[in-house]
């Protein structure tokens, strides 16, 4: 006979007190928050409580599993446990010399763990600072013509929060639902922002430049190079880290986006990989991680004015003034012509396009003409890091270029 | 006819397209049925085109490059736009064949030669007749009367506020006359313009 049950029917009749299986409950739901991605909003509420009353940092070496609980990231001696981490540390390829500790502590943000001994913020500048310095001298020393504005948008395709936060998605990191000391360290640990958080709510102040308050004037290209980031965003000054940031629990309360978590996680695991293995290491990393993604750079350009821009570019540069004449055509009466127009400076051909008008076709020649100017890419480039290599050839300047054409 | 000397292993009755075309309607004709397997597929063999070589006197191995038509690639620099110790100059400074770029029509009538015939006072001139007489002295009639283009007319002054305004209102007129088609075209033209930037 199937055995009724009548605790269950009658749950929603009983106060909460006189619940029976609520210390078994208990232990299931820990047990799922430690494999963690299912989570509801109680779930939540409750361990906001447990991190409320978190303990001093110095409980974090006690073995006994109860402190797990109180502490607000998972304590170091849990990374040899976790095989989450071992899988990642052994897909990523990673050098041995990088500890499964530093792995599980570049996946602690500081959101989560605000103590600056046990998250990834110190790892994250450094591995930001690595990422930024190897991707801008690639870009600069392989292209040497490319504007300023194509430049940013390498710059935001190859190291930019999107792309850091589809790696971390690629190389299999899961998101905890909620941080907390007994969570795998395995996974990736932010506070997340509420619900309906508007993020672009307000412009970003404190940035530093001049005039800041008139919102309405022009931001020039070269003043976005002096005082915004890698990317020309705005970016706010760190007020020259005069609040060294260890009061725990007094930053981040408002959490990050999962986005930027991902992203601070990509620049952690790189600054660890430059701290625990060197150079090198760091370099092939980034070698086989970043540059390898393939990057189309002249899909990156949009031409208001070609034609105007070539010829100043050709008078710059002392060049014949371009020609554009007709190479060939066909059904110029039709309703679908075609016309395949070159432009030419003296005898050169220096690009050709082909469109439905004679204006069109001009124009993409123009464009053709603009982008075989600023894609020069000279022969066996050499960046400048790869002097830090043993037995590294002397270095040959590389080329500079004057700059684009600015009308 | 005249490079066809390699042996050919079949007849030439069977190659029908080799024929003079007066022959070939004559075949034509003789033959009612044209619908059989064996010749759709021999109509179908075309000879090779003259860029793949002839087989005859190259009988050793060769590389074939015959890619379709198309605009060069972008990141291929032009020899002028490499800088002067460059190596490809050089590399390629055999092969450039400055080919028929003088006798390539241009796609403008009119040659674009700047001339810089106007002084500062003839520019006084426009800035005051444009001033003073905005509905008669327009861009065209200035640009007729001093020899230059528009454009320069636009260049060196500035219409004025009342003309500028008389201007907007007719332009409200006239579009105000456009239904939804006229409109909707009109503003794919525009972002069509703008792909062309984006080469796209």
């Amino acid at each position: 006979m199937k055995r009724l049950q009548l605790q269950r029917w009658s749950r929603s009749v009983l106060s909460p007190r006189a619940r029976t299986g609520g210390r078994l409950q208990e232990h299931l739901y820990y047990s799922l928050r430690r494999q963690s991605t299912v989570s509801t909003a109680l779930q939540a509420e409750n361990e906001q409580l447990i991190e409320e009353k978190s303990l001093d940092p110095s409980t974090r070496l006690t073995k006994s599993s109860k402190y797990e609980y109180l502490l607000p990231s998972p304590p170091v001696g849990a990374a040899r446990k976790s095989a989450k981490l071992a899988a990642l540390h052994a897909r990523l390829y990673l050098p041995s010399r990088l500890p499964l500790e530093t792995l599980a502590r570049s996946l602690v943000d500081a959101s989560a763990d605000p103590h600056p001994n046990f998250n990834n913020e110190s790892l994250a500048t450094l591995g930001h600072d690595l990422l930024s310095h190897y991707t801008s001298e690639h870009l600069i020393c392989k292209y040497p013509r490319l504007p300023i504005t194509v430049i940013f948008a390498a710059m935001y395709a190859y190291v930019g929060p999107k792309t850091l936060a589809a790696m971390a998605k690629e190389w299999g990191v899961e998101m905890a639902v909620v941080p907390g000391g007994e969570v795998d360290p395995g996974l990736l640990q932010f506070k997340r922002v509420l619900p309906g958080t508007d993020l672009d709510a307000e412009p970003v102040t404190g940035t530093g430049r001049p005039n800041e308050h008139r919102t309405s004037w022009r931001k020039s290209m070269t003043s976005r190079i002096i005082y915004d980031n890698e990317f020309g965003d705005p970016v706010k000054v760190s007020a020259g880290a005069s609040a060294p940031a260890t009061v725990p629990g007094s930053q981040n309360t408002q959490g990050v986006t999962a986005e930027q978590a991902s992203a601070t996680f990509v620049r952690a695991v790189m600054g660890a990989i430059y701290l625990h293995a060197g150079r090198p290491a760091a370099k092939r990393f980034f070698e086989q991680h970043f540059l390898s993604r393939h990057l189309n750079i002249s899909d990156l350009f949009n031409f208001s004015q070609p034609a105007r821009d070539l010829s100043r570019l050709c008078a710059r540069e002392g060049f014949e003034p371009p020609v554009a004449k007709i190479i060939s055509e066909t059904g110029r009466k039709s309703r679908h012509p075609v016309f395949v127009v070159g432009i030419f400076s003296g005898q050169d051909k220096l690009g050709e396009g082909a469109g439905a008008s004679l204006l069109e076709a001009r124009s993409r020649a123009a464009v053709a003409s603009l982008k075989g100017w600023y894609l020069y890419s000279p022969l066996n480039v050499r960046v400048p890091s790869s002097m830090e290599e043993e037995g590294a050839a002397p270095w040959k300047p590389v080329y500079v270029d004057l700059g684009e054409v600015i009308v | 006819m005249a490079t066809f000397s390699t042996p050919s292993k079949r007849s030439f009755l069977t190659l029908p397209f080799l024929f003079p075309p007066s022959c070939e309607s004559v075949t034509l004709q003789a033959r009612r049925h044209q619908c059989s397997y064996r010749r759709a597929k021999q109509r179908l063999r075309v000879r090779p085109d003259a860029s793949f070589g002839a087989s005859s006197t190259h009988s050793h191995e060769q590389i074939i490059h015959n890619p379709p038509s198309s605009a060069p690639p972008v990141h291929h620099t032009p020899t002028k736009f490499l800088p002067p110790d460059d190596i490809r100059r050089t590399l390629r400074g055999a092969s450039v064949d400055h080919g028929n770029s003088a006798q390539l029509p241009s796609v403008f009538k009119t040659s674009a030669e700047k001339r810089y015939h106007l002084n500062p006072s003839d520019i006084e001139e426009i800035r005051k007749l444009r001033l003073s007489d905005p509905m008669s002295w327009s861009r065209w009639k200035l640009a007729k009367r001093f020899d230059c283009s528009p454009m320069f007319i636009a260049m060196v002054c500035e219409a004025a506020p009342q003309k500028k305004e008389i201007q907007k209102q007719v332009l409200e007129a006239v579009q105000s006359r456009w239904g939804a088609k006229r409109r909707m075209a009109r503003e794919d033209r525009l972002l069509r313009k703008e792909s062309w930037g984006r080469d796209e």
